[in-house]
């Protein structure tokens, strides 16, 4: 590097690489630390074979990887992921929109209710997930006996243990977590957008539908895939729900696959954490894929406009 | 762009996040453990399981002081959770980190993979002639002992004398048909009731089983052959899925865990399940229920048969740790320790010396009695270790489905290992 090309970084607010990297070391070393080399001992991990205690006991080659991709209940898991992660997803967004078009509303009480809001996403997930599993209880839950008290249901409704019904009871907790942050993110969208342009377009005589469906939510698009985005990687990544509320039920029936990942490693006859490590990075694969995808059809649809 | 980058960021830390919580890391080829160069110990360490909040920790640490005393050794103590003893333990042996001591239910594995000392090397002769013989027998794998026990308990069919009373039934029943019959009397009272809380559910339906098919002269394993779907075994699960379609167990016991079992009949819903001491301290401590133990019926009358479970305290090979951990054992066996700690989490003596100690406690007695002759699950056989998972999370599944052919499906995977 030539001292004039160095002096010309300086006129344009630049600092030698040296200096540069030194304020850059913390933050390296800390992606170094967390984020690549559990990356590294998780493909070392998937990549060796273990006994059933967690000793290594030699090279497995590509092995671990065909032990999952044919586990006779790999398609369920998998079919289990996808409703799991786009239901819960798109109810999400769906119901957020509207809390967070009520809560941007001046009215009396507007703080509490927003309080009321934010208060599921302040409780750590597992706890909310046992409360679930209290109220939806065949004996004792709340739920069963405000229905039963109504005269709606004769006998209990077993939420957790009904096959019909398990996934379903996940989905609503699910959603339920998910809510305040997406609202949230929402009615920051919302207030960002300016009033000039709603105001044009009431002039203008659009209908409060054509004002929703033309000016909020293409301004809103920035949010929505931001909470979209973050969702998916959220909802996909959630252990303690589906763990939780799915503990009582022998199998992977209602596994996702990151439960699945779990059950592997320390729960299902194969106890095999060589095999579970080769279903995480099937997961870190998965998410990127969907993301990459979803990335990708938004910005075809930028493009195109 | 600016909201592209920030997709894009949030994205990495989160994906790249998740593989750091992936599904274990670590790649330790362990062979031995740390330490290394033949130098002494100066410190070991205890990783145990959790049995109790009050007890477990006040314990160990007395201990640990003790211990301190009499070897010069410091003993480093580590309590996990049951809930998390498995999964922090493989993790351990993963990253070449396995403590001196652990306390687990399962050993054979870890004898297998030639991690453990056996009781040659690190249990005095005293005390090992002092272990009981049905523990011995079922802690030696190839022909050493490895799985040193701890504790032990032994189950036994508790009923709720009211709800007893109340069917107008007298006496707990000896057979099965009888035990059929008091459930349904007790299901009859209406109102909820339920006559036998059966958990099939996979905290511990391998624990549930075992109760009854060694009441109807079945095993798991007879020699050197799995016996999961022998005919007594198919017709001893038969049995118990012909009690749920009849109705007469709690909902869905392919689906019901142990606790929750414990939780329906400490509400005093239940007219019986299978105890165990622990359960009946809380049952006193809770008051609210009058039960009583009893002897587990048997299919055709004969000698009631019973469960038994021990706990293991195995001791891992290191370099310069042998006699560090000798020591450990020399003290945990005296009689004043192993049988403290057992009184305080109110479990069974697995020691002579010990069931002699509470040979006068009345609230024991029903268990110390089958003790010396409990069977226990093929626990030293390391195939087992998956067995019982396999059984955990398939056993349920015949409630739904056809007993014969979960049994075989059993068969099926135990023969495979």
């Amino acid at each position: 590097m030539t001292p004039r090309g160095r002096r010309r970084r300086r006129q344009t607010g630049q600092i030698s690489s040296g200096a540069a990297w030194l304020w850059l070391a913390p933050a390296t070393a800390l992606i170094l630390g967390v984020v690549l080399f559990p990356a590294i001992q998780l493909f070392r991990a998937s990549r060796g074979e273990y006994s059933i205690t967690g000793l290594r006991t030699g090279d497995a080659g590509w092995s671990n990887y065909t032990a999952v991709l044919n586990h006779p209940s790999l398609e369920v898991v998998v079919r289990n992921t996808v409703i799991w992660v786009v239901v819960v997803v798109a109810a999400t967004i769906l119901i957020s929109l509207g809390l967070a078009q009520l809560l941007i509303k001046q009215f009396p009480g507007r703080r509490i209710v927003r309080w009321a809001v934010i208060v599921p996403w302040a409780a750590s997930l597992i706890i909310t997930s046992q409360l679930f599993v209290l109220l939806y209880d065949y004996n004792y839950g709340i739920i069963n006996h405000l229905l039963k008290k109504v005269g709606l249901i004769e006998t209990s409704i077993d939420f957790l243990g009904d096959d019909r019904l398990t996934l379903a009871s996940m989905i609503v907790v699910g959603i339920f977590v998910s809510l305040p942050f997406t609202t949230f993110v929402f009615i920051a969208g919302l207030n960002a957008i300016p009033g000039d342009v709603m105001e044009a377009a009431r002039v203008d005589g659009a209908s409060a539908w054509k004002r929703y469906r033309h000016v909020t939510l293409p301004l809103l698009r920035p949010a929505l895939m931001v909470a979209s985005v973050l969702n998916v990687i959220y909802v996909f990544n959630s252990f303690p729900i589906v763990y939780t509320l799915n503990d009582r039920n022998p199998g992977y029936a209602h596994d996702t696959t990151i439960t699945f990942m779990y059950k592997l490693a320390f729960e299902s006859q194969e106890k095999d954490v060589g095999m579970s490590a080769a279903a995480g990075i099937g997961n870190v694969l998965l998410i990127l894929v969907v993301i990459a995808v979803y990335m990708k059809v938004v910005n075809w649809q930028e493009q195109t406009r | 762009m600016t909201k592209k980058s920030l997709v894009l960021a949030a994205l990495t830390a989160s994906s790249l996040g998740l593989a750091a919580c992936g599904g274990g890391t670590g790649a330790g080829n362990a062979d031995g453990g740390d330490g290394g160069d033949g130098e002494q110990a100066t410190s070991i360490k205890l990783v145990a399981a959790e049995y109790s909040k009050d007890n477990t920790k006040a314990f160990w640490d007395e201990f640990a002081k003790k211990y301190k005393e009499e070897s010069g050794y410091d003993l480093e103590v580590q309590i996990i959770s049951w809930d998390n003893i498995d999964q922090q333990s493989s993790t351990m042996i993963q990253n070449n980190q396995a403590p001196d001591i652990l306390n687990l239910n399962a050993y054979a594995s870890y004898a297998k993979d030639g991690l453990l000392w056996s009781a040659e090397d690190v249990i005095p002769q005293e005390s090992q002639e002092d272990i009981l013989d049905t523990f011995v027998k079922y802690g030696t794998y190839d022909g050493k002992f490895y799985g040193f026990p701890d504790l032990a308990s032994a189950r036994a069919l508790f009923y709720n004398t009211e709800l007893f009373e109340k069917a107008g039934i007298n006496e707990p029943p000896k057979t099965w048909d009888e035990l059929r019959d008091a459930a349904q009397k007790i299901t009859d009272l209406g109102d909820g009731n339920i006559g036998y809380a059966l958990p099939l559910g996979p905290e511990e339906s391998q624990g549930e089983f075992s109760m009854w098919l060694f009441n109807n002269g079945g095993m798991w394993k007879d020699g050197d052959s799995w016996t999961i779907n022998s005919a007594e075994n198919v017709e001893t699960l038969e049995f118990l899925k012909k009690l749920d379609e009849d109705g007469l167990t709690q909902n869905n016991p392919g689906r019901t865990n142990r606790a929750d079992a414990f939780d329906l009949f400490k509400s005093g819903k239940v007219g019986m399940v299978v105890g165990f001491s622990p359960l009946a301290a809380q049952l006193d401590e809770d008051g609210t229920v009058d039960y009583e133990p009893a002897p587990f019926p048997t299919n055709n009358g004969g000698e009631s048969q019973t469960f038994g479970v021990t706990d293991y305290l195995m001791a891992f090979k290191k370099d310069g740790n042998q006699d560090a951990v000798k020591k450990f054992y020399e003290l945990y066996y005296q009689p004043d320790q192993v049988n403290t700690f057992i009184e305080k989490e109110g479990f069974l003596p697995v020691t002579e010396s010990g069931v002699e100690r509470f040979s006068d406690n009345e609230d024991l007695k029903v268990y110390l009695e089958t003790l010396p002759n409990a069977q226990l699950t093929p626990t030293d056989d390391p195939t087992w270790d998956k067995v019982k998972l396999a059984v955990q999370q398939n056993l349920g599944a015949a409630m739904d489905g056809d007993p014969k052919d979960v049994l075989d499906k059993l068969q099926q995977t135990a023969e495979q290992q």
